[in-house]
């Protein structure tokens, strides 16, 4: 089951990769198959700071830092990568 | 109010992380083989400490051990993402929640307090993350806002313990950890709580600060030769400055009735304090407000001066402050100075800084409750030698009366009175 989801995310793109690590870090909880573009970090259970300590870490893996107002734009997990790979 | 005898604040629970032992367990062991915790610390500049080793969510969680899994998950879920200090704190905390069986026979929420010792404890974090955001300029913790403020410590226990009576941080630099004693044993009298957790934090100074104790000349410096666990001698002539030593620890204090209403063991009584100003912001000490601190706890204690068996002294090694600390203690004491069993633990932890008033609390507590005194293994050649200083190896002592006192740069005088439950 891991290997799938390890095997699946070598062929994904490498911003849903690192923001399903990110969120993987910030909640242990959170069965990362349901990390989607479709999805909110609010709807996972991430509350203001750990979205906060996802996007962060996220940046950090990536190695891009964009403005804090830029985030205004994004609405789901699909707009939060968008916004990351404009930055690559 | 001057507590009468038999009266003052008990003490139901303890729980410390500190170089020398995790756990109480631990800690009287290493305190009665005397065992120094200083260690060389490596890197680019070596500098003397008594590192607390390893200390993580997961330690901190098994120092818990014993108590119910949803408090654990709690703690789990309240410092997931929290810096080590705060994990040392959980610790401290989970074990003297267990300790005092408050999971057990509970008190309502809102008539608990806490009480953390401590302040500018978020400097060595601070520096870390700035460090690393040279190097990613993305890289800011969402929390960061948080972890920045000492107050953190008061909001993760807080939430992992589930506390909803009073809560602060407290501050007087070294003198920290008996400020917040008193400050939790006023709670306790004021019937503002009928339990208070005082946490003494691990300190976590960042690389600046280290510089300017080194520049003051207050702490010892590292020539790279001597055996580290040699340069903490307190009161000996060859004593050169501190050695600074990691510790997290943690004393429920509870009103004597709160304690027989639950049928929580009284391990010692806070009987007596004194918190005195210089009125004076320096680091120098001064032997009148030292000599001020200690009279004024006994007097409230009701402790003749003659009748102390124990004085846990704050001792860094300092040559001023020893000095100092000896003429005060001369002072108080008067005729009766050779009487009391006189020690330092800061030899064995190293200075705790602002948990160091609460890590020799719980030392106190231990030796009144096991019956010996602690050696001081460095102290060879006192630099007075009429006081009854404990030698090279641990003695056997009946405590019923013990002063422990803490003073801190800025003119903070503390001093605590720590009595044996039936005394």
């Amino acid at each position: 089951m891991v290997f799938d989801e390890e095997r699946r995310g070598g062929d994904e793109d490498p911003v849903m990769a690192a923001i399903r690590r990110s969120v993987a870090a910030v909640m242990p909880d959170v069965d990362p198959g349901s990390v989607t573009p479709g999805r909110s970090l609010a709807e996972l259970g991430c509350n203001s700071v750990d979205r906060v300590d996802v996007v962060a870490m996220t940046m950090d893996e990536l190695g891009v830092a964009v403005p804090v107002p830029a985030f205004a734009e994004v609405r789901d997990i699909g707009t939060l990568a968008e916004l990351l790979r404009r930055h690559l | 109010m001057t507590p009468t005898r038999g009266g003052g604040v008990a003490v139901t629970g303890m729980g410390i992380v500190c170089a020398i032992g995790h756990g109480v367990p631990a800690f009287a062991r290493a305190l009665r083989e005397g065992r120094s915790g200083v260690a060389r610390v490596p890197g680019d500049a070596p500098w003397l400490c008594a590192p607390a080793g390893e200390v993580s969510l997961q330690s901190a969680l098994a120092a818990g051990a014993g108590l119910p899994a949803a408090l654990l998950e709690r703690a789990r879920r309240a410092a997931f993402r929290s810096p080590r200090t705060i994990h040392a704190a959980l610790q401290a905390a989970l074990e003297g929640w267990a300790a005092a069986r408050l999971h057990q026979a509970p008190l309502p929420a809102e008539r608990v307090a806490l009480v953390v010792a401590g302040h500018n404890l978020t400097t060595g974090y601070l520096h870390r993350v700035a460090e690393r955001r040279v190097h990613a300029p993305a890289h800011l913790p969402g929390r960061l806002a948080l972890h920045a403020q000492d107050t953190d410590h008061v909001g993760t226990l807080g939430q992992a313990l589930e506390i909803r009576g009073e809560g602060c941080t407290v501050g007087g630099a070294s003198a920290s950890g008996n400020v917040a004693i008193v400050t939790a044993a006023r709670m306790v009298e004021a019937g503002a709580a009928d339990a208070c957790l005082v946490v003494g934090a691990m300190a976590d100074p960042s690389p600046l600060e280290r510089e300017g104790f080194l520049a003051l000349g207050a702490m010892a410096a590292d020539d790279g030769r001597e055996d580290p666990r040699r340069v903490c001698r307190p009161f000996d002539a060859g004593h050169r400055g501190f050695v600074p030593g990691e510790a997290a620890a943690c004393l429920v204090l509870e009103s004597p009735r709160s304690a027989r209403r639950r049928g929580a063991a009284v391990l010692a009584r806070v009987s007596g304090y004194t918190l005195a100003l210089d009125g004076g912001g320096l680091a120098e000490p001064s032997e009148e407000g030292e000599a001020r601190a200690m009279a004024g706890a006994l007097e409230r204690a009701g402790v003749d001066p003659r009748r102390v068996d124990y004085v846990s002294t704050h001792g860094t090694s300092s040559p001023l402050g020893d000095a100092t600390e000896l003429r005060a203690l001369r002072r108080v004491l008067g005729p009766a100075l050779g009487a009391p069993w006189v020690n330092a633990t800061k030899e064995l932890t190293g200075h705790c800084l602002h948990a160091a008033g609460v890590v020799e609390a719980v030392a106190t507590v231990v030796q009144i409750g096991q019956g010996f005194v602690h050696p001081n293994p460095n102290l060879a050649r006192p630099i007075d030698p009429e006081f009854r200083f404990v030698g090279p190896a641990a003695r056997p002592a009946a405590i019923g009366a013990a002063l422990s006192s803490s003073f801190g740069f800025g003119g903070f005088n503390a001093s605590v009175v720590l009595a044996a439950p039936g005394h």
